[in-house]
């Protein structure tokens, strides 16, 4: 499909950056251009390779509360302490409130920015930004209720999450957040920079690497079959289908897996001698299914953008991405139905993205409306916390009466469980698979009940454990298992809908 | 017969497309007006067989098709159509509808647009024109999932109360293995193309020279007439080229003894079609009425073969109402038998898809219900401490 990008902010302008190179790289034109970035002070719109310099927008560089935005440098990078240090302050500072006011206050200039996308052109719009960030918080929910009331297209809004090691702010930053964009945006994809970071280095030191993973799990979803439109599929995804799984709202996570085809002589001889008529079923073609459908596995079982339980999804879209000679169709329907089976939902569409030269196929996996994601619950735990200490401060520099006393011993408790989660992290250790515990891993951090979901998570791996997995989604919805009794005539449901429609109209015949 | 062909959707589009490659590759003229509409740009332009002009874009303007489709979702597929009943009904201003027998619609009912426009269509049409209109359908296979088989449970039900009859194609019964993508559906829809233009097109030529035992349209009108669900079954046997002085040179013990031997090739060929793979399993002997044609050179067509055929299929689906008839092509090198099963009422695979259908829908009102609530549960904390920016 056709999507026109926002970045806001500094993650924000890196990943557009990185979405717009990928693009480059696929020869996958989804953005045909249209893209901006917003930031508050310069420091990232000096790193961009892609993202032209005149689709980058610095707004609040006059406004007081602004930090003195520092003008990077013409005649090389700055290098020495005291302008490092400033730039590390500059923009509104992580603060999301200024953020905000910033952003309203230019919105004017916002908007003349606005009329070089035309968003006539292009199917949907993503904002992209770090949650935790003053400009990625800020300025983007003020961006996405203007574009919300002037687009009729939908607009999508993609993001990392602070990590763990990153400061309280952020995280309470981040917080808010989600609880701003969700309801605004029609569909969250939050990357977990936790899971896409290795421990041990800085995280910024990480973000390219990061940045390209996610840029190559969101182009193989929103950028499918634009390298090449004109190729022909039976089974070809449609931007309707991306758009009518991301309908239902909430938070999105994406998995990735990829397999070289065999291109090999003997692969083609097998071809060649079915084509001739001389074997009328090769038996590859059995094996071919049964490695789509272990594609398709191993992409439900990747590394999420964000780890979630997939059977907390809503809808889900599954695309397979290479040469069509070479993908089994018994094997892409056998894999859609490991979906259906794996998540309990019904709502799985499926289609090709059809690449005739590629020497891999893809499978990428969309999981829309998420709402089992235990990095949510931690990072609005962290959120709490912090946010009770500060109003704790502020009360206590204010006045020293004993109820007041009261709220500050509420935080402190809070504080220790905030303690006692971080500890609980390393927790981990179930799946079969490298990148299945770290799924698993997330997923369980949560307090209380981790262990037993965790158990649960480990028996979803299972190809056998169908029966366990019901009984979960069974427990998960079990409140409405009344009120679905009554359904036992799917056909009666329609006929009042097409009995409408002839009412519309009347009907001669009858 | 002669027929107008309506392709809705995807799927349905591909299946026109090779019934109208089918005919030309055997010299039938069925087909006298194609037509395709679609809600997805790409796939209108996959027909090959389908003049430019005869292909409808439907839905450019409607905010979440848009030429893209409708993602499998058939509420949307009807409201395209309905919004655009306009445009639909000016491109039958050019059909000469005296010219056609009957209207064929013909949809994949797991999509979107196949499954909601379709039966829109077929409203409109049987407004329009006093000709009997038929469906076409594909059924989805029960790998497809839920939501193809919940649309399809539907649109069974809208297509069955709107049509004349409606012909059923299980993609599930003509699955294969070695398949890829690219092949796709290629091959059943070139076995369901020959099943039902070798079918629809005897009596094409109803007023001609061709004698008394030639199948007419209105006999094939009258077998479907009864309306529900119909199976068409299919069998072939390569011939020699008709040889007329062969004949003579036998004794007459001699020729009966050969009229025998075809007269059994023929019931042969009857009960193959009917107990191979039928275009959707079915219990024979559930049909209402009957029908055979017997397509291919008049001299292999042997009569008392006929009878004995018509005989066997009347004990084989317990009706009296059996027709059969020829469809004479002297130049073909092959015989084939088809056989209509008119409104059979015993299909286990509609009664699958309609029990994973009933699923389905559970499945989605669940999840439905919850959906707020949960997405609201999931941004806000326990004690709703943090608040939104904007
Ligand atoms: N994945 C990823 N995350 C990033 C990147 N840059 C920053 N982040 C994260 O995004 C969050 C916000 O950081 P910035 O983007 O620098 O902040 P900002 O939106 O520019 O706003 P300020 O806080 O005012 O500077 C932090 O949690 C960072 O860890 C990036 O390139 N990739
Ligand atoms: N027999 C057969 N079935 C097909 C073919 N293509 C798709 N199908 C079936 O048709 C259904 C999909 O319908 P499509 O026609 O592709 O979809 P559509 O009606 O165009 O609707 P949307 O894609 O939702 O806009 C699935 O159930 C498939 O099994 C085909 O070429 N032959
Ligand atoms: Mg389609
Ligand atoms: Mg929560």
């Amino acid at each position: 499909m056709k999507l026109s990008l926002f970045g806001v902010g500094n993650a924000g302008t890196r990943l557009v950056d990185q979405l717009l190179q990928a693009e480059a790289e696929t020869g996958r034109n989804f953005t045909d251009g249209n893209v901006l970035a917003f930031n508050t002070a310069a420091e990232a719109f000096g790193e961009t390779e892609a993202l032209p310099e005149e689709r980058q927008i610095l707004i609040g560089d006059t406004h007081s509360a602004v930090n003195q935005y520092v003008e990077p440098s013409q005649d090389g990078p700055d290098t020495d302490a005291a302008s490092a240090t400033q730039r590390d302050s500059a923009g509104v500072d992580g603060d999301p409130e200024l953020g905000a006011t910033v952003a309203d206050d230019e919105l004017p200039e916002i908007r003349r920015a606005l009329d070089l996308v035309d968003d006539t052109e292009v199917d949907a719009a993503m904002v992209v930004a770090g949650f935790g960030g003053g400009t990625g918080c800020g300025v983007s929910s003020v961006l996405l209720e203007e574009l919300k009331s002037v687009y009729e297209i939908p607009v999508y809004v993609l993001g990392a999450l602070p990590s763990t090691r990153e400061s309280d702010e952020r995280a309470l930053t981040a917080a808010r957040a989600v609880r701003t964009f969700v309801p605004l945006a029609d569909a969250v994809l939050p990357v977990d920079n936790d899971t896409w970071a290795r421990s041990t280095t800085p995280l910024d030191e990480q973000y390219e690497e990061i940045n390209e993973a996610i840029a190559t799990r969101v182009l193989s979803v929103f950028a499918a079959g634009e390298s090449d439109p004109g190729v022909v599929s039976e089974m070809r995804i449609d931007p309707a289908d991306v758009m009518r799984t991301l309908d239902v709202g909430g938070l999105a996570s994406i998995g990735y897996s990829t397999i070289e085809v065999d291109n090999s002589d003997e692969g083609l001889v097998a071809r060649l001698m079915q084509l001739l008529g001389l074997a009328d079923e090769t038996p590859d073609n059995q094996t071919d299914a049964a490695t789509v459908k272990r594609l398709v596995r191993s992409a439900l079982e990747s590394k999420l953008t964000i780890p979630c339980d997939i059977e907390s999804t809503d809808r889900v879209l599954l695309i397979l991405s290479g040469p069509p000679k070479d993908i089994s169709r018994k094997g892409f329907e056998t894999g859609r139905y490991l979906l259906e089976e794996k998540t309990g939902t019904v709502e799985v569409l499926a289609g090709d993205e059809p690449m005739p030269n590629a020497s891999e196929i893809t499978a990428t996996v969309l999981f829309s409306n998420v709402t089992d994601v235990p990095r949510i619950d931690e990072l609005q735990e962290r959120a709490v916390t912090y946010k009770q200490e500060q109003d704790a401060e502020t009360e206590a520099i204010d006045t020293t009466t004993a109820v007041e006393g009261a709220t500050a011993l509420d935080s402190d408790t809070s504080e220790s469980e905030a303690d006692d989660d971080d500890e609980e992290q390393p927790f981990e250790f179930h799946g079969d698979g490298d990148e299945r515990s770290e799924n698993g891993d997330a997923s369980g951090g949560d307090t209380g009940t981790e262990t037993e979901a965790t158990e649960d998570e480990s028996e979803s791996v299972d190809p056998d454990s169908a029966e366990d997995e019901a009984d979960t989604t069974a427990a998960d919805t079990d409140s409405d298992d009344d009120t679905t009794t009554a359904d036992d005539d799917t056909t009666t449901a329609d006929d009042d809908e097409t009995e409408k429609e002839a009412a519309a109209t009347p009907d001669e015949r009858e | 017969m002669k027929l107008a062909t309506i392709g809705v959707g995807n799927a349905g589009s591909k299946v026109i497309d090779r019934m109208v490659e089918f005919e030309q590759a055997t010299g039938r003229d069925l087909c006298r007006h194609t037509l395709v509409i679609n809600t997805a740009r790409t796939d209108l332009a996959k027909p090959e067989h389908v003049p430019e002009d005869r292909r409808l874009l439907i839905g450019e303007t409607h905010k979440k098709a848009k030429g893209h489709g409708v993602g499998g979702d058939a509420a949307i597929g009807a409201e395209v159509a309905q919004t655009e009943i306009d445009d639909i009904r000016r491109i039958f201003d050019d059909v000469e509808i005296h010219e056609v027998d009957a209207i064929l619609v013909s949809a994949g009912l797991g999509g979107g647009t196949g499954s909601g426009a379709a039966p829109v269509v077929i409203e409109e049409l049987q407004k329009m024109y006093d000709e009997p209109v038929y469906g076409l359908g594909l059924l989805p296979g029960k790998y497809e999932g839920g939501r193809p088989a919940l649309n399809a449970a539907r649109s069974l039900q809208s297509f069955v109360n709107k049509v004349d009859n409606f012909v059923a194609f299980d993609n599930d019964a003509w699955r294969s293995r070695g398949q890829t993508i690219e092949e796709g559906y290629e091959d059943m829809n070139r076995e369901l193309a020959t099943r039902i233009v070798t079918l629809l097109a005897a009596g094409e030529v109803d007023d001609s020279e061709i004698g008394e035992n030639a199948m007419d349209s209105s006999d094939i009108m009258r077998t479907l007439e009864v309306g529900g669900v119909s199976s068409i079954g299919y069998a072939s046997t390569g011939v020699n080229t008709p040889d007329d002085g062969l004949l003579s040179r036998f004794s007459d013990e001699e020729v009966s003894e050969l009229e025998s031997t075809d007269a059994a090739k023929i019931k042969g060929l009857v009960r193959r079609a009917v107990n191979s793979r039928l275009t959707v399993p079915c219990d024979v002997s559930s049909a209402e009425r009957a029908l055979i044609v017997f397509a291919g050179p008049p001299s292999e067509i042997s009569r008392k073969g006929v009878e004995s055929a018509r005989d066997w299929l009347e004990q084989e689906t317990e009706t009296v109402d059996v027709l059969a008839g020829d469809d004479p092509r002297p130049n073909s090198d092959t015989l084939a038998a088809v056989v209509l099963l008119s409104n059979v009422t015993d299909t286990p695979r509609i009664k699958e898809i309609q029990d994973q259908a009933v699923d389905a829908q559970n499945t989605i009102q669940q999840q439905e219900a919850v959906r707020e609530e949960e997405i609201e549960s999931l941004i806000t904390d326990d004690d709703n401490d943090l608040d939104p920016i904007v």
